[in-house]
């Protein structure tokens, strides 16, 4: 009886061992985080839309966020910034800008943080500065807004965006048209986007002389907006334009249209999307097309931060940081209008998203022992409009 | 004439007889600046319990640039005048030494850039002196002109390089060990700070800066050559901001066209938070600078630690701020400096 009681005893000492053993491993889930998020401003749709994308995301993957505003201009401001995220306890930090890079991984680095952007594509760094910002140990890589690189199609875009709207629009095509840019010393690419989209146009006012469409060539002294509301004389400049092509915010031509009385004439295709723009969007005014890229793609910063806080890797994880595109939600109609509408984007509910906190778990290698950073990179490309079906 | 003497012999007895209410009465400024920053260091020892050594070299690299800066600008503000344009100047003067490093290269293009700006801080410094007495205007004008010139500046050697930021080339002036820089910071601010005492304290410099603030008719019907001493403070001020400017390279290496900007709002909040009375005169020390610069930095570096929300720091600082001011002016003289 008595040797009985004490193998009963035994297995049960045995079973509870192992029961603790197996809440241990797998069961534990991952290690408790602080992420810093630096954002471009402090308020708008993007950065209530991505905070409240965040906040769905903590519970499932043990992390807390703290957020700050860095600077555009003023990189002693963005290291104090980032000292101040770091004294505040985080793990890893997300940013913005690519201003002060240097310092920011020294910081970093002696605080033993890493440091991934979002919608940046770190363009100066990598042109200037790659090896000290992308093959630092602390810098994990950045997913671009929009187009980076050898990716850069977005002139082509509007390009086709505008053919659109001639064959929904045969009554009233649009004719004429003026383009604008925010200055190339902060958006080389721009350049590249009119480029492209002169291109196109040249080679289909040659295919299609009967439905040619006039361009004012790209003038450097109206058409760059030094980040201020578009002046009133771009009017006098473009006259008789029917559309602007804004390969910068529509925010800084809109309000100048309305302002000199031309938003009921000319229509506005534009990058980005302001707050309430939805209003004036299609058959309700002058935005036809809105360029913009979707909050979600904080994943990819955010998963190679917990991943590497967490102590793992993916296995097909590059020796370097990359900075990759992500695709945009091209909305070029009522009807896609209306499907960005129930995204996160302008709602603001973490179930809106296109990811779930789930979903974003099963990306993590801790969380899925087949993630790979090919997956991670692919989900970049699956934020169309189509998508959002 | 003996009834003179009679009346002011008990008033100089009075004076030698410091009672404990009239010293508190007499240093209530300097108490509460002293009393805020012990504060402010028992919060951060005591909210510090992770990454303390880190924070702390974070408080002396942020502090370093304002301290500098802010011993210069006692000179100035102990006449009772400011200068609006100092963050404008900081931030030409660090592209200045830049652009002069990447045209020359290494270190002989940067010391070549130094040389360069504390040449034009010490011409601005005499503009901004003797144009306010010389057109008899209000040394916020003179600075406003200045600003506003520096804005100019900083956007168009900006845009000319045709990039959003600018980088230090084949020079390294931080040293890579974070503990070795903050000691070169720290040997920075006291030799600073010691030569600053020197001038403010012991020449005519300081003891004339401080009487143009008290009465500037009384300095000048005693002898005072206004124009000269008003120069000389605004010079003074002028070399510790090219000196600040390179302070803040050594820690950014970097610069834009935001660089330096909201730095004379900071020198202002500094100095009023070290004690430094705003309207200048002989109660004006060279101590505000130091107690304000680490006050200031020490406090944003405490609330960050105490999890209060990024973008309510402003907002907590500001009525810190105004609480200060209002507990350390002097009503009779007004508020502002002139």
């Amino acid at each position: 009886m008595k040797t009985s009681k004490r193998v009963i005893a035994l297995c049960l000492t045995l079973v509870l061992c192992l029961a603790l053993a197996a809440c241990g491993g797998k069961g534990d889930g991952p290690k408790k985080a602080t992420i810093g998020v630096g954002f471009f401003s402090a308020s708008g749709n993007a950065t209530v839309a991505t905070k409240e994308f965040l906040a769905g995301l903590e519970e499932k993957l043990n992390v807390t966020f703290q957020y700050t505003v860095l600077s555009q201009t003023d990189e002693a401001q963005n290291i104090s910034k980032v000292q101040e995220l770091i004294a505040a306890g985080c793990d890893g930090i997300i940013i913005t800008m690519d201003m002060g890079m240097d310092s920011i991984l020294a910081e970093c680095k002696a605080a033993d943080v890493y440091v991934a952007g979002f919608l940046c594509d770190f363009d100066s760094s990598y042109r200037n500065n790659y090896d000290g910002v992308f093959k630092h140990p602390n810098f994990l890589g950045s997913v671009a807004d929009g187009d980076c690189g050898e990716d850069v199609t977005r002139g082509y875009a509007f390009f086709d965006s505008l053919i659109e709207y001639n064959e929904k629009h045969t009554d009233a095509p649009i004719k004429h048209v003026s383009m604008c840019t925010f200055p190339s010393y902060a958006f080389p690419l721009q350049q590249t986007y009119v480029k492209q989209f002169t291109e196109k146009l040249d080679e289909y006012n040659t295919a299609n002389p009967d439905k040619a469409i006039e361009y004012d060539p790209y003038d450097t002294d109206t058409d760059v907006l030094q980040f201020r509301a578009m002046d009133s004389t771009y009017f006098s400049k473009h006259d008789g334009v029917d559309a602007i092509i804004s390969f910068c915010s529509g925010t800084m031509v809109y309000p100048s249209m309305v302002s000199a009385g031309k938003d009921k004439t000319i229509k506005l295709f534009a990058s980005g999307y302001g707050d309430g723009d939805n209003a004036v969007f299609g058959s309700k005014g002058a935005f036809q097309t809105e360029m913009v890229s979707g909050v979600e793609a904080i994943v990819y910063p955010l998963v190679l931060l917990l991943n590497k806080i967490n102590g793992v890797e993916f296995p097909d994880q590059p020796a370097e940081a990359e900075r990759h595109s992500c695709a945009s939600f091209i909305i070029n109609s009522d009807e896609d209008m209306a499907l960005f509408e129930k995204n996160i984007y302008l709602t603001a509910k973490a179930e809106d998203a296109l990811l779930s906190a789930d979903d974003v778990y099963n990306l993590t290698a801790f969380g899925n022992e087949n993630a790979t950073y090919a997956d991670l990179v692919a989900f970049l490309s699956h934020m169309t409009i189509d998508d959002l079906k | 004439m003996p009834e003179k003497v009679k009346t002011k012999a008990p008033e100089k007895e009075e004076k030698e007889k410091v009672t404990p209410a009239a010293f508190l009465k007499n240093h209530a400024t300097e108490l509460t600046s002293y009393l805020g920053l012990v504060l402010v260091i028992i919060l951060f020892f005591a909210t510090n319990t992770n990454r303390l050594m880190y924070n702390l070299s974070s408080v002396i690299q942020s502090a370093a640039v304002y301290s500098v800066i802010a011993l210069g600008a006692v000179f100035v503000y102990s006449m009772g005048f400011m200068d609006i344009s100092i963050g404008q100047q900081v931030g030409v003067y660090v592209i200045l030494m830049i652009l002069c490093n990447n045209a020359i290269g290494g270190w002989p293009g940067l010391i070549v850039g130094m040389i360069a700006v504390l040449a034009l801080a010490l011409a601005c410094g005499a503009l901004n002196g003797s144009l306010g007495v010389i057109l008899g205007l209000p040394s916020v004008v003179t600075s406003l002109f200045l600003m506003f010139f520096f804005t100019g500046v900083q956007m168009l050697l900006i845009e000319g390089t045709g990039e959003n930021t600018i980088y230090l080339q084949d020079v390294t002036v931080r040293p890579e060990d974070r503990d070795m820089y903050s000691v070169m910071l720290v040997a920075i601010i006291i030799v600073v700070a010691l030569v600053a005492t020197y001038f403010f304290k012991y020449t005519k410099l300081g003891k004339y800066t401080r009487a143009i603030g008290a009465n500037e008719t009384t300095a000048r019907q005693s002898g005072v050559n206004s124009i000269k001493w008003r120069m000389a403070g605004y010079m003074a001020l002028g070399v510790c901001v090219a000196l600040g400017s390179f302070v803040l390279l050594t820690r950014t290496g970097t610069a834009g066209k935001g660089t330096g900007s909201g730095y004379h709002m900071d020198i202002m909040i500094c100095l009023i938070l070290g004690g430094m009375p705003l309207k200048g005169g002989m109660k004006s020390k060279i101590s505000a600078a130091l107690v304000g610069s680490f006050t200031y930095t020490l406090l944003s570096s405490v609330l960050t630690t105490m999890h209060v929300d990024l973008n309510m720091i402003n907002f907590v600082k500001a009525i810190i701020f105004l609480v200060i001011v209002l507990m350390t002016c002097r009503k009779k003289d007004g508020v502002l400096p002139r």
